[in-house]
């Protein structure tokens, strides 16, 4: 069975250290942006294009980006534009956004122009994933976050409805109101782009997506707990009368290669910057009030027995949120997780906090040449 | 003299028919995008993409982009995806966005993060122009009209802020609310990108850009009353205790050029389908000017311009009636061989005096073909010529001699 | 201590929880975003000399939520309905920081509801020199340290804020906090139509400000005494945004003489 490898960084912008870290309540939302030096800043996003397009050339056969705001740990502030830049210069990879934060979106017509303008640059290559955001984009960009569930939802059809039914008409929601939608900027994709959605453990958001049958992707969840929760989509999917198949199915972990197991070791510890600082903060960040239901509120508890940011390197790799080592060890462990979970799409954040081009170049080709192989048996 | 290249970006692919049998017979807001074929939208978007990249090669010094919604006659729904592109492909010309529709957006935050995220994948080399939208875009995107102004300055003032205080602060304006305004990634050029206003030359504007030092380009405006309004910057700009010179202004014209005034004559049609429309099918009022957008009409400032406008046979209405031969009669448009082009555009620059200009190469279903020879033409020939006539008339541009407020 | 009772008052098929004690004319309580704090001691010297109503706002307690109230000015409106439903019009109020902004809207909107207007640490107004908190972005353990100046000096401090919730009283203030969130989010603790409207209010109206608020600055109290006709404000010395339990005895006499 064959397993779609995809390309993943959240294009970090590393230089900050833990001294300085750590005299702020978190990276994100209120770490002051005077810390940020644009300069900098320009020379990474050069290198972290360029080593997308070389993931494309490699083998990869996807390439995924994100969003967020206010923080160091992911410069791309717009999934949309680095989407339009790589629509561009790649040929054959599939761009899968997850994903376009929707409640905190004001237009939704108009980011369902700018992901079909993107379709149609591309020939019809976008995945469009679609989140929910965590607590600090409703912070940074304004939103109630009583809210954010219901918008997520009406920003959601408004953009299905405009990408399948032709203009004008008018929608007049709760939370949105347009007198004329009609943006001249179909998908090539009928009839429209795959969706996805992203979760990390919360019921409605898997019931939401057996409903519209899109694609549900476990981030950094342990494997118990995504099988649980495809468990439950498969079964959902079921009683509803289809049968769920390996690509509504996806697994987003990070992973590093190198020649050898001690090699990869080393080099493999800069992912230890992204698992730090950048995952803590204030719960208010994290989760303001009304940002969850009680449902989710309990389904967080159950989740994790540790946050990610008080593990060690050891325990990262022995819960497979980091898979790290020679292409034989990697092969082993990736086809573990693929048996397990019977997915169709696994996404790798192959470059991660400050992890050198050279070693992010070396890991991606040797992804390329014998780690994707090896996963389509 | 600042040189860049501009094309609508227009979809040809429908009927006068389909246009005059859409609601209230409009080509924008309202014409149905079930006339919109992906298919042929991939294949032009690629094409025009090619076209900009190859005007690097040609020697402009700047891509100049627009955006416009629900309408045929500009693809660029969302410019700054395609500047985004550009910033990554080409390594020298300025990426000038005229511009981004400010009372369009809730979110003007976001348009800060977007162009300082495009500033540093350019290289720092945005120009970041900001308009007021037309109507449709106020319609399109359901912004009440009777607050576009005052948007439109509120969402400046924000995202300058933005650029310029370290964060984070907080923002409790009339019509914009942020509690945490703190984009950890700010603009590589400092103190921000330059900002250079767009428009048709609203008095308001004018002196609203004057006092700012924004240079202010005057989109096709009849070189005459252009004069008039050069005035107003002016005025204004004394009152702000500088003089204004060629740096402040800038000039966007129609300009094609092909290897015989024959050939040109042909090609050139396609500005009869481009930002007009096929049929070139006269909008709506309501459409352009919703109730409440044009500014208070008693002010005699304004009255003034709405009546210049009115009475310009070659915008608005004129540009959809008058005849293809009076419109090139008029040198409104500049359209013939390098030498015919190069002629006549020096009575239009010595007129204006303008330090940018912005060279409208083609427009509607003028051919890829046709407008990359144009875009050759143009390099060999034309924009060599019009170095030498603005060195000769001393048009300096905002690269040359600050314009900016600093 | 004076008797009070519970009752739901049905209000348009909105129950509303109320607290209700004390004789005399009618005096209506409107507690702030944090929500109703329960017959506290300033609250029982007030039902000596009035009949005090004091309700939890809907979608506070055990107050229900109709859906389509959103805003404060909604929850204005939506007391309106209260007062009527009781037969009750030209009541003695005080409102309490974010409840002093649904009383500010009603007194702007419905001139024959109040007769006498009381704000105590009112949200509602804009600052120019200085910020409301927002209460929203930091823990309800730090909210609690800004209510207070000094902690030890209010009575029932302990009674009040001494003990850990228990799960229930947790998942209550949640919901409350949500309910808040809700109201109050954008244009954050404030109406910016507000001061124009209140220009239009002609009762006798009375500001209470503790000089060491750290939620609400004393400038908002300010602008109130400011805007509102024949107003005046009385700023407590060493004290937080909570006069009523942070220094009852010099509220309770302020309200007292104001109210009578």
């Amino acid at each position: 069975m064959s397993l779609d490898v995809y390309y993943f960084t959240e294009m970090p912008y590393h230089y900050i250290d833990d001294e300085l870290a750590e005299q702020w309540p978190s990276l994100r939302l209120t770490f002051p942006n005077s810390y940020f030096d644009p300069n900098k800043a320009t020379d990474l996003f050069k290198r972290y294009l360029d080593e997308f397009q070389y993931a494309e050339e490699a083998g990869f056969q996807g390439l995924m980006i994100n969003e967020h705001h206010n923080t160091p740990s992911c410069m791309d502030v717009e999934v949309n534009i680095t989407g339009g830049i790589l629509a561009r210069l790649t040929s054959k990879a599939k761009i899968l956004m997850l994903g376009n934060m929707l409640p905190t979106s004001d237009n939704p017509p108009r980011l369902a122009e700018e992901i079909a303008m993107l379709d149609v640059i591309s020939g019809g290559r976008i995945v469009s994933g679609f989140v929910r955001g965590i607590g600090v984009e409703s912070w940074a960009n304004n939103t109630n976050p009583v809210y954010n569930r219901e918008r997520f939802e009406e920003c959601h059809d408004l953009i299905i409805k405009t990408w399948t039914t032709p203009g004008p008409f008018r929608w007049e929601g709760k939370h949105y109101q347009y007198r004329a939608v009609n943006p001249w900027m179909v998908p090539v994709q009928k009839p429209h782009p795959p969706a996805w959605v992203p979760g990390t453990g919360s019921p409605e958001t898997v019931e939401w997506a057996v409903k519209h049958r899109y694609t549900y992707a476990a981030f950094l969840t342990e494997i118990n707990r995504a099988k649980q929760l495809f468990g439950s989509y498969r079964e959902q999917a079921a009683q509803q009368g289809w049968q769920a198949g390996p690509d509504k199915f996806a697994f987003m972990i990070c992973a590093h290669v190198n020649e050898t197991d001690e090699k990869a070791q080393e080099s493999g510890k800069a992912f230890m910057w992204r698992m730090g600082h950048p995952l803590k903060g204030p719960r208010e960040y994290w989760a303001p009030p009304g940002y969850f239901s009680q449902a989710g509120v309990a389904a967080n508890a159950a989740r994790r027995q540790k946050p990610m940011n008080e593990m060690s390197y050891e325990e990262l790799q022995d819960n497979y949120h980091l898979v790290v080592g020679s292409p034989e060890t990697v092969i082993k462990k990736l086809r573990h997780i693929k048996e397990e979970l019977g997915i169709g799409s696994l996404l790798l954040e192959a470059q991660g906090g400050p992890l050198s081009h050279e070693d992010t170049m070396r890991s991606i080709k040797l992804m390329g040449e014998e780690v994707i192989p090896a996963l389509q048996d | 003299m600042f040189l860049m290249r501009f094309t609508e970006r227009a979809y040809t692919s429908y009927t006068e028919d389909a246009v005059r049998n859409s609601p209230n017979g409009a080509v924008r807001l309202t014409f149905s995008n079930s006339n919109f074929d992906p298919q042929i939208g991939a294949r032009q978007y690629n094409e025009y993409l090619d076209e900009y990249e190859y005007c690097e090669e040609v020697g402009f010094d700047g891509l100049m982009l627009n955006e416009h919604h629900n309408t045929p006659t500009c693809l660029g729904a969302t410019m700054n995806l395609e500047a985004a592109i550009l910033a990554r492909n080409t390594k020298k010309p300025k990426i000038v966005l005229m511009g981004n529709p400010l009372p369009t957006f809730e979110n003007p935050l976001r348009v800060a993060e977007e162009i300082a995220e495009i500033d540093m994948i350019s290289n720092g080399r945005v120009v970041s122009g900001f308009v007021r939208g037309t109507g449709v875009e106020s319609l399109a995107a359901n912004v009440n009209p009777l607050h576009n102004r005052e948007r439109f300055e509120e969402a400046h003032d924000l995202i300058i802020k933005t650029w310029t205080t370290p964060g984070p602060f907080r923002w409790e304006g009339k019509h914009y609310h942020f509690r945490v305004v703190n984009p950890f990634q700010t603009p590589l050029q400092k103190p921000h990108p330059p900002v250079w206003i767009p428009g048709l030359g609203s008095p308001q504007t004018l002196v609203w850009a004057a006092e700012r030092r924004y240079p202010y380009i005057y989109l096709e405006t009849d070189p005459q009353g252009t004069q008039d309004m050069i005035d107003v910057y002016t005025e204004a700009a004394r009152e702000s205790g500088y003089e204004p010179g060629p740096e402040n202004f800038g000039y966007l014209c129609r300009i094609h050029v092909q290897d015989t005034d024959e050939k040109a004559y042909e090609s050139a049609k396609g500005f009869l389908t481009g930002n007009v429309g096929v049929g070139r099918v006269p909008m709506p009022k309501d459409y352009m000017l919703p109730v409440g957008y044009g500014g208070n009409r008693n002010d005699p400032k304004v009255a003034k311009y709405l009546g210049r406008i009115r009475k310009d046979p070659f915008l608005g209405l004129g540009l959809e009636t008058a005849t293809y031969d009076q419109i090139l009669a008029s040198n409104r448009w500049i359209v013939g061989s390098p030498e015919t082009v190069v002629r006549k555009l020096r009575e239009t620059l010595s007129v204006i005096r303008p330090g940018i200009l912005g060279v409208w190469t083609n427009d509607g279903d003028t051919t890829h073909a046709d407008t990359m020879r144009c875009l050759e033409l143009m390099g060999q020939e034309v924009l060599p010529a019009i170095r030498e006539i603005g060195a000769e008339l001393e048009l300096t541009d905002p690269f040359q001699k600050q314009a900016q407020a600093i | 201590m004076v008797a009070f009772t519970e009752e739901m008052v049905d209000v348009g098929g909105t129950k509303v929880h109320t607290l209700k004690g004390g004789s005399g004319e009618p005096l209506l309580l409107l507690h702030g975003a944090g929500g109703n704090n329960g017959w506290l001691k300033s609250v029982d010297a007030l039902a000596e000399k009035y009949t005090v109503y004091y309700p939890s706002h809907p979608g506070y307690g055990k107050s229900e939520r109709p859906d389509w109230l959103e805003t404060i000015p909604d929850m204005a409106c939506f007391y309106t309905w209260y007062l009527e439903t009781l037969g009750l019009e030209g009541v003695r109020t005080i409102g309490f920081s974010m409840g002093g902004w649904i009383a500010s809207e009603i007194a702007a909107m419905c001139g024959h509801s109040f007769s006498k207007l009381m704000l105590v640490g009112a949200a509602g107004v804009k600052p120019n020199n200085s910020e409301i908190t927002d209460i929203f972005i930091i823990s309800p353990a730090q909210v609690l340290d800004l209510m207070f100046h000094d902690p030890a000096q209010a009575p029932e401090y302990q009674a009040v804020y001494g003990k850990d919730p228990t799960p229930e009283e947790a998942m209550a203030a949640e919901s409350n906090r949500e309910m808040a969130v809700r109201l109050c989010w954008k244009p954050y603790m404030h109406d910016p139509r507000l001061t124009s409207l209140l220009k239009r209010v002609s009762i006798p109206a009375r500001m209470v400000w503790g000089k060491n608020d750290r939620i609400v600055p004393v400038e908002c109290g300010e602008i109130y005494q400011r805007t509102i006709k024949g107003s005046d404000l009385v700023v407590i010395d060493n004290c937080g945004h909570s006069p009523q339990v942070e220094r009852p005895d010099d509220f309770i006499k302020t309200a007292l003489e104001f109210l009578a």
